[in-house]
């Protein structure tokens, strides 16, 4: 009895609204626990000072911490200028070899399912301690060298003199590691192409269009969210993966428990650097979508 | 009459000029349709480009497995590349022991299976509550949800271990897993996003007959929704899997005993240790044999999630293609 007048007692709407915040309750409560509260302990500490570490007491210092990481601290700046220039670097190469080998690979070919296997194959080995030791070794230029003799042999390459054979050599070394980490990417991207009609491209083809042509008029425009949601991606990606100088400092600093407030200083200027990266590669993708509607 | 006989001369003309070698006349009429998206030169130098790039996306592999069976007489020796003379399983072994393989693999395999688990459950019901239901203050919500993914962990860490050493969950590994199941943890909010994108694309129907049917929210999402999500559960697991394993951040943050140490916080200090224990053993102290066995360890630490990926890859590979990932 008394059931029943509970369920008059709501409307039809307000049980929907109701059994939404059911579902998302568990993320609203990890958000307050795991997410909002540290998020703001830490932007806390990071203006203190802890004056007691059992309990850890705080002192508000204003922007010391700061002024310590731009001004007293002789290695953070080129640590974080090196993490933000080689991610704004290898960022549009990933995309633009993750794009084509998707597109490679998408291709009606033979042996399809072992070369999409391969290509995802180096997100096993991740971005921590694995890869820290290859490299270590220098495992990604052997890989490299013998990867571009295939296809460019030195002979060839010789016709062009020595400045071209090293600038070859360098640009590849560097290229290894941005390979390595785009096993997602090209996944993303491969699970783009298959969502783009194949009807659009029959069209583009009665009409006369060359393989080349509908693909800067067709796949690359109906790519661009998938193009923003990898850049934003790989950003991430690379913000936290182990070879980044910032986070190596960071563990290295974590260790002393002195070092806290300032690991918690370092963390915010990293994060607002991220995100202005982010906020960037929004505003640049908003207006090309804008144009490409335009036409 | 005149016209065919002109036609017939044209092919006499070039039959006899065929006449050699039909093949080869076949290959060259084919590589010179330019046209013809699908010509010759144009496979081979796909083929060449796909199985070069494949060639530097297995390199690590191909040179962990061998560079670990070698011999520390084949490793000096310069002419043996690719082909150990002897399979030497002395690294192996030597791996197993000083990283006290099994047990690790117990630890790991446990935190990555409940942390799996956590993010399974937690993330496909939070995703399937934005995507299915509209409710005030949803799509500010969301965008938290994208703000979590934006937010390194670096820069909570410093708070992260100081509410999990007043509650204990330092050096335990609760402070892994638990996050998990509440949606967070290690890229909780990329799983929310990819179970959102997953559950847009999918029709309504079956759950609007189901609930007709009588059948509440939370078994419509149980019962209904999960196993037609099988192919969006499979690359969510594939990837939590794969990342748990190999992460490195917060293990080494908070997980600082060695004795609770997972498999891949291990081979920093396996190295250390390897060299120092080297130099005391005079007969072998040479950096060869260390990189044999550095090589067997890691190969051994990614071992099982290799194997995990071998077994399902092609379903993986089928559920990208038809999870529709991007709506």
């Amino acid at each position: 009895m008394k059931r029943k007048r509970y369920k008059k007692w709501l409307t039809m709407e307000k049980k929907h609204t109701i059994e939404g915040y059911l579902f998302i309750l568990p993320w609203i409560l990890g958000f307050l626990c795991f997410f909002a509260f540290p998020f703001f302990q830490s932007v806390q500490l990071s203006f203190s000072n802890i004056t007691k570490i059992t309990g850890f007491e705080m002192q508000w210092i204003g922007l010391e911490n700061y002024a310590k990481a731009f001004v007293w601290d002789v290695a953070f700046v080129p640590y974080l200028n090196q993490a933000i220039t080689s991610t704004v670097f290898n960022m549009p190469l990933n995309l633009v070899f993750s794009l084509f080998i998707a597109m490679l690979v998408n291709r009606s070919i033979r042996f399809r399912g072992f070369f999409r296997g391969a290509f995802f194959l180096p997100v096993l080995l991740g971005s921590g301690f694995v890869l820290q030791q290859l490299l270590g070794i220098g495992v990604d230029q052997q890989a490299t060298e013998v990867a571009r003799g295939i296809v460019m042999p030195d002979e060839v390459l010789m016709y062009l003199g020595p400045n071209v054979i090293n600038y070859v050599n360098s640009f590849m070394s560097r290229i290894t590691i941005v390979f390595w980490s785009s096993g997602v990417q090209i996944i993303i991207f491969l699970a783009g192409l298959q969502s783009i009609p194949v009807a659009l491209y029959e069209a583009a083809k009665c009409d006369g269009a060359t393989v080349w042509e509908s693909f800067w008029k067709i796949t690359l425009p109906m790519m661009l969210p998938v193009i923003l949601l990898n850049s934003i991606y790989t950003l991430v990606d690379s913000f936290t993966s182990s070879t980044n100088r910032v986070i190596e400092y960071m563990m290295f600093l974590k260790a002393d428990i002195n070092n806290y407030e300032y690991v918690a200083a370092i963390g915010m200027i990293y994060f607002i650097f991220v995100f202005l990266l982010i906020a960037i590669i929004f505003g640049l993708s908003r207006k090309s979508i804008y144009n490409l509607s335009e036409r | 009459m005149q016209l065919n006989m002109r036609f017939i001369g044209v092919k006499s003309t070039l039959s006899k000029w065929n006449k050699s070698n039909p093949k080869i006349n076949y290959l060259v009429s084919r590589m010179l349709s330019l046209r013809h998206s699908g010509t010759l030169i144009f496979r081979l130098v796909t083929y060449l480009l796909l199985f070069d790039l494949a060639f530097i996306f297995l390199y690590p592999f191909f040179y962990m497995i061998v560079t670990a069976l070698k011999s520390p007489v084949d490793m000096m020796d310069i002419t043996v590349n690719w082909i150990p003379r002897s399979l030497h399983t002395n690294n192996f072994t030597r791996a197993l022991q000083s990283l006290d393989y099994f047990r690790g693999l117990l630890k790991t395999s446990f935190v990555t299976i409940f942390a799996t688990i956590g993010h399974i459950i937690s993330c496909s019901m939070v995703a399937y509550g934005f995507a299915r239901y509209k409710f005030p203050l949803r799509d500010i919500l969301f965008v938290l949800v994208l703000l979590t993914i934006i937010i390194p962990t670096q820069t909570l860490i410093i708070s992260l271990i100081i509410l999990y050493s007043k509650i204990g969950w330092l050096n335990n590994y609760m402070s892994l897993i638990v996050p998990t199941f509440f949606g967070f943890g290690l890229r909780g909010g990329l799983f929310i996003f990819i179970f959102r994108q997953f559950f847009l694309g999918m029709p309504h129907e079956l759950e609007e007959a189901a609930r007709i049917d009588g059948c509440n929210a939370f078994r419509t999402y149980w019962t209904i929704v999960l196993p037609v999500a099988k192919s969006a559960l499979l690359v969510c697991t594939i990837l939590s899997i794969v990342w748990h394993w190999n992460d490195f951040f917060e293990p080494a943050m908070y997980i600082t005993k060695p004795a609770l140490q997972l498999l891949p916080s291990k081979l920093p200090s396996l190295y250390e240790f390897l060299k120092r224990s080297l130099q005391q053993d005079s007969i072998v102290s040479d950096t060869f044999t260390l990189e044999g066995v550095v090589m067997a360890a890691t190969f051994l630490v990614i071992l099982p999630i290799l194997i995990v990926y071998l077994f399902l890859q092609k379903k993986f590979m089928e559920g990208i293609e038809r999870s529709g990932l991007i709506g």
